[in-house]
């Protein structure tokens, strides 16, 4: 595998954590805003949905660089090494499939949202940043499951684990 | 195509896709895909393309899922801050010096470190990591020790908060604070049981424990010191959720902010650490979600087919008594639970056999609260495909850390706890007041 997938995933993982970790800020804050002095913070509720829905898309390369979804292992335990090789391979691309299908979908569903302009209820943002921001994690999840094949085919090692 | 055929043949080669060791989630989204496009009306592949370009966002925005990453990263911030060690050594100052009592002090360390984590194979990890060294330091067998942590494991799904059980709550549009009171109860009792099951245990086979020398009474205070910071976070987070201050998932980004806190502030959460969490909560949390895309496609795939209301239909003729019912479904879990994750059990059978379980008349009680009871049935269940052999998750965990034992002696040493899992199931069948108890208490 070549370092660069690692370390983009690495930099989406991080990145997907502390935004996570803004939004629990930013969700104390208008706990705290509230309860002392009856005034939350405005759209809390939609600036968490949009931070965890970006912070789950940024995670999910570093997932399967990790080999961190998961498999049944219970019926193949017997095989070969280069057979397992082979249904990994398969498995990484269906799952390359998967998420390329939903990238592209995702990036498609940016557009059409992008012009009917539709908003957010409460703060009035636009509807389309959340699809956009989602499909570059499911995208960089494609092509690092897409090198996992070949990788798995050629009968390296394509999982990071240690 | 009828859509029974499209739904038996979308079924066969997901089961076939996992067997092959395909991720999971692929192995139901492909399919699902396949079949909802055979499936629609002409122009067929607009239809799916169309579906698929809301489902991403759809699925990560529900904003009751968003708990389930801050739980995580509560968790993570738990384990690198060093509290997993505070818990075990204070649980082990009191009960150490008693015939199994380091085994006794994990499980009473995995009950509280469950209580600020969701996830059975986290809570395994991070006591193992801590109490492992210390048993086979003092002579604990390897079958008592590596048993004794996977089982205490699933006690970080089975006390709240817990990812199951939220995955359960949204699956089935029940209030997750509810169930997380209905798990409180139920938890404690796996807990005591487990306890007894190692005091059974070495009574039978001293040789398997050796006591260690009891502790000053000073030396225990102090050590029960050392974890104010957790009981304080989970008060602050559970009293906040029953109270009605705040939402599950406000409560679960105070909780992270909370242990952040106290990591740092006890000079245990560095930045290393604070990476590791980053990226640990990072592959859990993705792992959950991809399994949610993957079902999501499969169940709006066999919604067409209209295979779940057929079951339904089924069931409901059928002249059993409700309890025998509930009983296959649980033993189905069961069997399901020795081959399969527990997340995607969840996510593929329960839209399917919730509908069922809830035309049923279980001990005439109100449709939530049958629903909240049959939620925590199923949480033990899963807790206890978990453990058992051939495929538990949390035994492969605990048995990647202590690597000197092999993975056998870990399954026979859980045979006894699990007769104690099967016991508290059954009690909870038939007397579910002691989990919907504390409900009706909490929520008047």
């Amino acid at each position: 595998m070549p370092a660069w997938p690692h370390r983009l995933a690495t930099l989406f993982a991080l990145l997907g954590c502390g935004v996570a970790s803004l939004t629990a800020l930013l969700t104390v804050a208008s706990i705290a805003g509230r309860s002392l002095f009856a005034s939350p913070v405005r759209g809390d509720v939609e600036l968490t949905q949009f931070g965890i829905a970006l912070s789950i898309a940024l995670s999910l390369p570093w997932c399967q660089l990790r080999g961190g979804n998961i498999i049944v292992d219970f019926f193949t335990q017997r095989l070969r090494p280069r057979r397992l090789q082979f249904l990994d391979g398969v498995g990484t691309l269906l799952l390359a499939l998967m998420t390329g299908v939903l990238a592209w979908r995702t990036a498609a569903g940016a557009v059409s949202v992008y012009q009917a302009s539709e908003t957010t209820m409460i703060l009035g943002l636009p509807m389309g940043h959340t699809y956009a921001v989602l499909a570059p994690g499911l995208a960089l999840t494609a092509v690092i499951a897409s090198i996992q094949t070949l990788q798995h085919w050629r009968g390296r090692k394509a999982t990071d684990t240690p | 195509m009828s859509g029974a055929a499209t739904g038996a043949l979308m079924f066969g080669a997901m089961l076939l896709l996992m067997g092959a060791r395909v991720p999971i989630a692929a192995a139901m989204f492909v399919p699902g895909a396949l079949g909802y496009w055979a499936m629609s009306s002409d122009p067929a592949l607009i239809n799916l393309l169309n579906l698929l370009k809301g489902s991403a966002v759809a699925r990560l925005t529900v904003y009751d899922l968003s708990v389930i990453p801050l739980f995580l990263l509560m968790g993570q911030f738990a384990t690198q801050g060093g509290l997993s060690r505070a818990l075990f050594r204070a649980a082990a100052a009191f009960v150490g010096h008693i015939r199994g009592g380091l085994a006794m002090a994990a499980i009473l360390s995995a009950a509280a470190f469950g209580a600020v984590c969701g996830s059975s194979v986290a809570t395994a990890a991070t006591i193992t990591q801590v109490a492992y060294p210390e048993m086979k330091a003092h002579g604990y067998h390897g079958r008592l020790s590596t048993a004794t942590l996977a089982t205490g494991g699933t006690l970080g799904i089975l006390i709240p908060p817990s990812v199951p059980l939220v995955v359960y709550a949204i699956l089935t549009e029940q209030n997750i604070a509810k169930l997380f009171a209905a798990a409180l109860i139920p938890g404690l009792i796996a807990t005591a049981g487990y306890l007894i099951v190692i005091a059974l245990y070495c009574a039978a086979r001293p040789e398997l424990a050796t006591p260690s020398e009891p502790l000053p009474w000073s030396q225990r205070w102090r050590a029960l010191a050392g974890v104010w910071p957790i009981a304080l976070i989970f008060m602050a987070v559970f009293g906040g959720i029953y109270g009605g201050v705040f939402s599950p998932t406000e409560g679960a980004a105070v909780g992270a902010v909370g242990t952040f806190i106290v990591g740092v502030a006890q000079g245990d959460l560095n930045l290393a650490g604070v990476r590791r969490s980053f990226l640990g909560t990072a592959e859990t949390s993705a792992m959950v979600f991809m399994i949610f895309l993957g079902a999501d496609m499969m169940n709006a795939a066999l919604a067409q087919t209209q295979m779940p209301a057929r079951l339904s239909e089924w069931v409901s003729h059928l002249q059993v008594a409700p309890l025998v019912i509930v009983g296959c479904v649980l033993l189905f879990y069961v069997v399901l639970g020795c081959v399969m994750d527990e997340l995607s059990m969840l996510l593929l059978t329960i839209p399917v056999i919730f509908p069922t379980i809830m035309q049923l008349d279980l001990w005439g009680l109100a449709p939530q609260m049958k629903a909240i009871w049959f939620g925590i049935l199923v949480l033990m269940t899963v807790g206890i495909g978990l453990i058992a052999p051939p495929v538990g998750l949390n035994v492969y965990v605990v048995n990647s850390i202590a690597r000197d034992v092999p993975m056998s002696e870990t399954y026979k040493g859980v045979f006894p706890f699990l007769a104690s899992d099967v016991l508290r199931v059954l009690v909870l069948l038939f007397f579910p007041s002691l989990s919907l108890g504390l409900v009706t208490w909490l929520f008047k």
